[in-house]
């Protein structure tokens, strides 16, 4: 894998976003369709940084799109008057990563101390601890929650601001899932991705090998929270303009990601493309053509193709191509 | 082998089960869509369940009772086509925009909850799209300035209003007046408005505290609330915790003269979990089954009457659902959204968004419901809210006197 050929597995990923993309600007009244399969595609690749690579689960992902969401909130509303234009937007972005940067830290600093099923169990806590702590310290106005549509027409005006809600928001939405697949990529034809396979076959036997796997893991796990953040910033606050804790940090949203990881693939490139996909738009087309049963219906086929498909469709579809010229397309 | 057959026919079946019904439903002439992402599944269920139900009692009743809409020179009649957004804000914001586009509503309703409600709000405001909110009750969102969100529930500030005037006419030396609640959005909002009302209407206020949504213990509160012996104590935020106030009020021999609790005591379980306990308890609700809301009231008033009276509508509920269920305020405030709509539409002579919605701006009128007047932002002011007290294991209205169907118990009976 030196040379020319080692990127080419990003043709298909940017392919498949530029389609959906291409899609959503021409089909008329699916945009927002094609928000939210983008949203789903963006969680699961921001999830699948980290997860994939190091097979460690982090059942408290969603307080990373949580802060990120108030990184965004939380600049808006307290920098509307300051005349700043659309630049209130790029300090949001900086707020969020930092936000769930600095959260990242200090959870990772704890939790990547310990393994497997312990380090799922240690995750699990903080997403509730930390809307906890926001709402019980009444941190970024406590469970009020910061509503911000007022302050976003008074720093863009009404017209720009709406458009940003209902369209750029969602461009963001892409570039963050773009900005995932491009890094997650990068790590995996680099050291930190060698690494971190190394340590998700055999952690001693990585350690033995002399590889600082701490160090590692951290980058991973900082990466994928910053993204995260990122998302929560464009698809959560830029869109809907308004936070409130319980809203913001449900761990539902961190099952989702798992789920949509693993009908994809864990640790493939693809496979949050595939998984965020099928995910969406069966609930979408479930919750019209079904509305108050879907879940009976969506939950036995996702157990189905996920105990049926361990490794998920780009798993197998890796399987397929391999020896073939397709091969180095698909990873 | 075995695999392929199974994964195609699990593939196939859910491919032609999207495709196959999902085409959009188009309003023939002399039909009115109403679009709605319902909360059906997902935390807020049941409160969708019933906005579900009243939504299509009142269609029944609109559509086979009145005869339909006068609009335009013909008779329409209202069509409603819902989706289930599961609660979740995602689903609100794709499913809304499909309403308004494949299926072309002419108006829409937005989901439960003030966090849906505002999820949904950018949406229907991009497509000029009147937007009818139900079930969000924060004042906030009328702050935002969107200018096509109209409000039924009354807002959160205003659940307090009747209790308070309550026992100023009936015990002006009553002053004392503690706050005790849960620390959501929801509550807060509702004992900011109180705080401000109580402060108009002449009250003190000697205590006012929040505690964890999830409590478990409530002791250590309610020991600094006995010190500082209150009148009246307004509390509250969900079932659980409403519970545990009222019982651990009780264990610590607090004796108000009224105790209000929002969410907890208007519900029918909480009179069964507490028994003997539940004797006098008050809480606010927008509307309860027994109000007395008449044609004959209206006219009294002079205003305007339109809908079922209220057996009427309960009957339609229970045929729209399809069980023996009695309807809740999250129902009747649904329905009379629908009933705004239809006199707007009526008013306006005109199916174009911003023609309806300056005629819900001047429109006040009654129903089942009670009353219905928005201001100029689309919040709801003309409706008050009944105070609900357990009397002898019943649930009897006692506050305002229009709505009445028993006497208030003042000072409320000592917990034994």
């Amino acid at each position: 894998m030196r040379g020319s050929g080692k990127y080419l597995p990003i043709v298909p990923v940017l392919a498949a976003y530029a389609l959906l993309l291409l899609y959503g600007l021409a089909a008329p009244g699916k945009w927002q369709l094609v928000a939210q399969l983008a949203f789903y595609c963006a969680l699961g690749q921001a999830f699948n940084l980290f997860m994939g690579m190091t097979g460690y689960v982090d059942f408290g992902y969603v307080a990373f799109l949580g802060v990120g969401t108030y990184g965004m909130a939380v600049t808006i509303s307290s920098l509307s008057d300051g005349g700043l234009g659309l630049g209130i937007i790029l300090i949001g972005f900086l707020a969020a990563a930092v936000f769930s940067t600095i959260l990242a830290m200090a959870v990772g600093a704890v939790a990547l101390r310990l393994r497997g099923a312990y380090f799922a169990i240690a995750t699990i806590g903080v997403n509730e601890g930390f809307r906890y702590l926001i709402e019980g310290a009444r941190i970024w106005n406590g469970a009020d929650g910061i509503i911000f549509s007022r302050h976003l027409k008074t720093a863009l005006g009404r017209k720009m601001a709406m458009t940003v809600s209902t369209f750029w928001a969602d461009i963001f939405v892409f570039g963050v899932a773009v900005l995932a697949a491009v890094l997650t990529l990068y790590y995996l034809r680099n050291k930190v991705g060698y690494a971190l396979l190394a340590l998700r076959e055999d952690e001693d036997a990585a350690k033995v090998m002399g590889i600082d796997v701490t160090r590692y893991k951290i980058i991973a796990f900082i990466t994928s929270a910053a993204l995260a953040g990122l998302l929560g910033a464009s698809g959560w606050a830029l869109k809907l303009t308004y936070v409130y804790p319980p809203d913001v940090f449900e761990i539902h949203y961190t099952v989702e990601a798992i789920i949509i990881v693993l009908l994809g693939g864990a640790g493939t490139l693809m496979g949050p493309i595939a998984g965020g996909l099928i995910y969406g738009v069966s609930k979408y087309f479930l919750a019209i053509t079904l509305p108050g049963f879907q879940l009976l219906i969506f939950a036995p086929i996702i157990i189905a193709i996920i105990v049926i498909f361990p490794e998920g469709l780009v798993g197998i579809l890796k399987g397929k191509v391999h020896g073939t010229s397709l091969e180095k397309f698909v990873i | 082998m075995k695999r392929k057959v199974l994964f195609l026919s699990v593939f196939l079946l859910a491919a032609a089960g999207m495709v196959l019904p999902a085409l959009p439903c188009h309003a023939s002439d002399g039909e009115i869509l109403i679009g709605h992402p319902a909360c059906l599944s997902g935390s807020y269920a049941k409160a969708g369940e019933q906005a579900v139900g009243g939504i299509q009692a009142i269609l029944d009743w609109v559509n086979n009772t009145r005869g339909g809409i006068a609009v335009e020179g013909r008779k329409a009649s209202l069509v409603y086509k819902y989706y289930d957004c599961e609660s979740k804000k995602e689903s609100v914001t794709s499913l809304l925009e499909r309403l308004i586009t494949s299926d072309k509503v002419h108006f829409t309703f937005a989901p439960y909850s003030s966090g849906l409600t505002l999820a949904g709000a950018p949406i229907a405001e991009k497509y000029g799209m009147i937007y009818m909110d139900h079930g969000g009750a924060s004042d906030k969102i009328f702050q935002q300035g969107f200018e096509y969100v109209v409000q039924t529930i009354g807002p959160g500030s205003l659940y307090h209003a009747g209790t308070l005037e309550m026992v100023k006419a009936i015990d002006p030396s009553a002053k004392k007046v503690a706050l005790a609640y849960a620390d959501d959005e929801f509550a807060r909002s509702v004992m900011k408005g109180a705080e401000e009302r109580a402060a108009e209407l002449g009250f003190e206020i000697v205590f006012n505290r929040t505690y964890p949504a999830k409590v478990t213990d409530l002791t250590p509160l309610l020991s600094d609330l006995k010190a500082s012996n209150p009148d009246v104590i307004i509390g509250g935020g969900h079932f659980e915790d409403g519970q545990l106030l009222n019982r651990q009020l009780a264990d610590l021999g607090i004796q108000p003269k009224l105790l209000s609790l929002i969410a907890a005591a208007t519900l029918p379980a909480f009179g069964e979990a507490l028994g003997d306990l539940a004797e006098g308890v008050m809480g606010p609700s927008h509307w309860e089954y027994g109000v007395t809301f008449s044609e004959k009231g209206a006219k009294k008033l002079g205003k305007m009457w339109i809908g079922p009276n209220q057996e009427e509508f309960v009957a339609l509920f229970k045929k729209a659902v399809g069980k023996d269920m009695i309807p809740d305020y999250h129902a009747a405030e649904a329905g009379a959204a629908v009933l705004a709509l239809v006199l707007a539409v009526e008013k306006a002579d005109s199916l174009d968004p911003d023609d309806v919605r300056e005629a819900l701006g001047d429109l006040e009128f009654m129903s089942f419901y009670g009353g219905w007047n928005i201001d100029e932002t689309g919040k709801q002011v003309g409706h008050s809210m009944v105070d609900v007290q357990w009397q002898k294991g019943q649930r009897v209205i006692v506050w305002p006197v229009a709505a009445q169907t028993g006497k208030p118990l003042y000072p409320k009976p000592d917990f034994k």
